[in-house]
């Protein structure tokens, strides 16, 4: 997509090693991301696709390698958490919206307690970013009320609303009806033409090929393949990459 | 095998749609529910007749036995103390201060944020209704018949009432023959040392071996006013002057002024010879006298007027308890002895306090768009608590607002004081339990379940104990706390433990997600449990936390056994304290446990309503 990138990757990974007990989810993970990259990271189920982009914003802990996130290097520091999560949104498989707030309150919760952003500030804004995905009609209804592909536009706008430089996506469409996969996949496109950075664990191979700038594949704990959708899915290199490709295309 | 096709076999619909039909009536309305829901089946059926011809006969005997032979004055004799315990009597008036700022304060908060107001405004009207028609019912309801018995074995009393001019008042002399057209009224009003030789003599009179016909009965009636003076009949001759007849008879008489007046009873024993033989029983039946509360009531209200009653050796009083009551008593005895005393005594306060609340209401909801309105309000509310303390307890050594120790509020007050008490402390208490329990440092966490179990492995009777006995004994500092305070700590840790435990129950049911997203959103963890974990755990359980509540409310009445008087233990001191409401414990008990649902089924209809307002009703996770 935007073809002019800075030189300074706004992620940088560096041998990331992550364990659940003694299990190893994340073998020596390295990966740098661009300013205004999308990245699309495929895989099957158990690889740790997921596991890896939830260390980027502290969800899980690894306990080997560095991870350092706009010049913030991810430590025990409280202080550094928190301003790296207000760098990064996060959207949620199962959208994980606050079912107690209205639409408004969801997406202006955060910017009101953690910006401290007066009410009236933060509900404009909220209203915006609802426009911006498309649902300015549902602000005042509950997330119970809303369908699953517009609770997941609800979740974008929310994780927006803080300003973030950064977007992580775990499996945004896994949990949806199909003809509602399409209504978040173009949000997600539309995101992606403004030029955030994005990383995405998806499925969706189509979306991986017209959208990401690079594909990464992940398999056991480990970057099996990484390159751009054309090298990707026109010249596998690796035998995991192809066997994926063929069971899922 | 497919055969020939027909013209039948096809088929187009008319353009037209046919007109909608009502359906049928056994299926709408009352009659349909009544089908789909009681008369469904044959069992259906059958468990619906049997099961309303319980209830019905339930309801009819405690309908019946409540209005024919029960003596509520045992509460409304005793309004004062059930509501207020032995609190000074003279001060009194502090606790109508402060229930009726707890009115205005109710009544504006429902101005204010009630969205239920058409209901609660009907609520109130209907019960000023009843307020008024009752009384003005209860006025037009013609006096009791007053049954005095002349019986055999002592000289018969006279019975002293207050008659206004112009009134008429009638005396049915009404000798008993024959064992039956006694037994009914015997049973009732008479003491029981005449039932118990009534009844004898009846069994005698059943068997045949005594023929009350035979028994002479020579009584003669005079009117006297309160000189003793005997009033003359229109006709000159002394009222009532009606000798011994056996088959009865009756005068009526108009009265000539406003006053006390005397029937005198005489029984003229030489007139068969022989006292013995002068042997039956009769009642006088008095029509058109007014009855009174009780004997001090009658003097109370009648004496400014009228002068104290005249001093008649063995008078009988016109008085409920000169007449007790435990057999048959129509419904018309029933409102004018007892409906219309305890209505007597309620009617001011509950107008006053109905105005008060009806200000309120008004006030609250002309100004519910004003912040100060609100404000105040809330005000109100935060600053009641310590105002309405103070007024109750007063200062040592002050005029206006003498001290009354907290070992003398008992009643209704006191309940209703360690409830509100109990609530408001345990509730923080308990949640800040409940997620000190899940805490993630171990001596936080330790401390907690220590507690929580602690608490929860001990009966409340004896924690209520520890806190009267076993506490200031090792902290003396708490030895000068006043037991009303201690027993409210006591109340306050057992609750707060359960409540902890309901509350841990609903935080374990917020999916993991949740937290996950707040903490992605960069919300810290105390926002992220006060904002996003708390809401929602809190109105999961909010069943759970209001049944807390109320066996809270209902637990108060243990503090009885530790020597405080709160709405069961003044009830118990009343009923085996004071020898003539000893017979009637099942009517206090029975007014007891009426109060406590109301209380409760209150608290739990809120909790319903909490339920279904807000998000609460729709939220799907």
């Amino acid at each position: 997509m935007a073809e002019t990138k800075s030189s300074e990757p706004i992620i940088s990974c560096r041998g990331v090693n992550k364990w659940f007990g003694n299990f190893h989810v994340l073998k020596d993970v390295d990966l740098d991301v661009m300013p205004q990259e999308v990245v699309v990271i495929i895989g099957p189920s158990g690889s740790g696709k997921s596991t890896f982009i939830r260390c980027i914003n502290r969800l899980e802990e690894h306990q080997e390698g560095q991870i350092i996130v706009d010049g913030i290097e991810l430590s025990h520091d409280v202080r550094n958490i928190a301003a790296i999560r207000s760098e990064i949104g996060m959207v949620f498989q199962q959208f994980n919206l606050f079912p107690h707030l209205t639409v408004l309150d969801n997406i202006a919760l955060a910017p009101r307690y953690v910006r401290r952003q007066p009410r009236r500030t933060a509900e404009e804004t909220a209203l915006q970013l609802l426009e911006r995905v498309g649902i300015p009609e549902q602000a005042r209804k509950y997330p119970g009320q809303l369908s699953g592909g517009q609770q997941q536009r609800v979740a974008i706008a929310r994780a927006l609303a803080m300003q973030p430089k950064i977007m992580l996506f775990d499996e945004p469409t896994s949990a949806l009806d199909p003809e509602m996969i399409k209504e978040v996949l173009d949000v997600m496109k539309q995101l992606a033409q403004s030029g955030m950075t994005m990383l995405v664990v998806t499925h969706e191979m189509g979306f991986a090929r017209e959208v990401a700038d690079r594909i990464v594949l992940f398999d056991e704990g480990r970057i099996v393949e990484m390159g751009t959708p054309e090298h990707f899915f026109t010249n596998p290199q690796h035998e995991r990459t192809k066997l994926f490709l063929s069971q899922i295309l | 095998m497919r055969g020939r096709y027909t013209a039948s076999d096809f088929y187009v619909a008319p353009l037209e749609s046919p007109p909608s039909r009502r359906p049928p009536i056994t299926s709408v309305g009352p009659l349909g529910w009544l089908r789909a829901n009681l008369f469904s089946s044959k069992s259906n059926s059958i468990a619906t007749v049997i099961m309303a011809a319980l209830i019905l006969w339930f309801l009819w005997s405690f309908l019946s036995w409540s209005v024919r032979s029960a003596q509520w004055g045992v509460i409304y004799h005793n309004l004062r103390l059930v509501t207020s315990g032995l609190y000074d009597r003279q001060e009194i008036w502090r606790m109508e201060l402060v229930a009726g700022i707890l009115v205005l304060l109710s009544g504006l908060s429902l101005g204010v944020w009630g969205r239920l107001a058409r209901g609660v405004f009907i609520a109130v009207l209907v019960i000023l209704l009843i307020l008024v028609v009752v009384p003005v019912l209860a006025a037009r309801v013609p006096e009791p018949t007053i049954y005095v018995l002349v019986e055999p074995q002592r000289p018969p009393s006279d019975f002293v009432f207050v008659g206004l001019k112009g009134q008429e008042v009638s005396f049915t002399f009404d000798p008993l023959t024959d064992a039956q057209d006694a037994d009914e009224r015997l049973l009732g009003f008479v003491e029981s040392q005449a039932r118990t030789e009534w009844s004898i003599r009846a069994a005698e009179v059943r068997a045949g071996n005594l023929d009350l016909g035979q028994h002479n009965l020579a009584v003669t009636l005079r009117l006297l006013d309160r000189q003793g003076r005997p009033l003359t009949s229109q006709a000159g001759s002394a009222v009532g002057d009606f000798a011994a007849d056996p088959a009865g008879g009756a005068l009526s008489y108009t009265l000539p002024a406003d006053g006390w007046y005397v029937l005198e009873v005489r029984r003229d024993d030489s007139v068969n010879g022989s006292v013995g033989d002068n042997a039956g029983y009769a009642w006088i039946r008095v029509q058109g006298v007014e009855t009174f509360a009780s004997q001090e009531a009658a003097a109370q209200a009648r004496a400014d007027q009228f002068g104290q009653p005249p001093a008649v050796e063995r008078a009988l009083f016109a008085d409920e308890n000169s007449y007790r009551f435990e057999g048959a008593r129509s419904v018309a005895e029933f409102f004018s002895l007892q409906v219309t005393p305890l209505f007597s005594r309620i009617v001011m306060p509950c107008f006053v306090g109905a105005a008060l609340f009806f200000n309120g209401w008004v006030i609250g909801t002309l100004g519910r768009r004003e912040k100060i309105v609100r404000r105040a309000v809330l005000g109100g509310w935060i600053l009641s608590a310590p105002v309405i303390l103070i007024i109750l307890r007063g200062f040592e050594g002050s005029r206006t607002l003498p001290l009354v120790p907290t070992s003398v509020w008992g009643g209704l007050l006191l309940t209703i004081l360690l409830t509100v008490v109990g609530i408001v402390a345990s509730f923080p208490l308990g949640v800040a339990l409940a997620l000190g329990r899940r805490s993630e440092l171990p001596a936080i966490k330790w401390t907690c379940t220590l507690f929580i179990e602690t608490v929860r492995g001990v009966p409340l009777i004896t924690i209520l104990f520890m806190a009267k006995q076993i506490v200031p004994f090792f902290w003396s500092a708490l030895s000068g706390l006043d037991l009303a305070i201690r027993m409210m700590i006591g109340v306050t840790l057992f609750s707060a433990a359960y409540l902890a435990e309901n509350v841990r129950g609903g935080l374990q049911i917020i999916p993991y997600g949740q937290i996950e997203a707040a903490r992605a959103l960069g919300l810290n963890p105390a926002l992220a449990t006060t904002l996003i974990v708390l809401p929602q755990a809190l109105r999961a359980v909010i069943p759970a936390i209001v049944g807390q509540f109320i066996s809270l409310f209902k637990d108060t009445s243990l503090v009885a056994v530790v020597g405080l008087f709160e709405l069961v233990g003044i009830v118990d001191r009343i009923v085996s304290g004071q020898a003539i409401y000893r017979p009637y414990q099942r009517e206090a008990y029975i007014v007891i446990a009426i109060i406590y649902f109301v209380i409760s089924y209150a608290m739990s209809d809120v909790s319903r309503r909490l339920e279904q307002s807000g998000a609460g009703s729709i939220r799907r996770l």
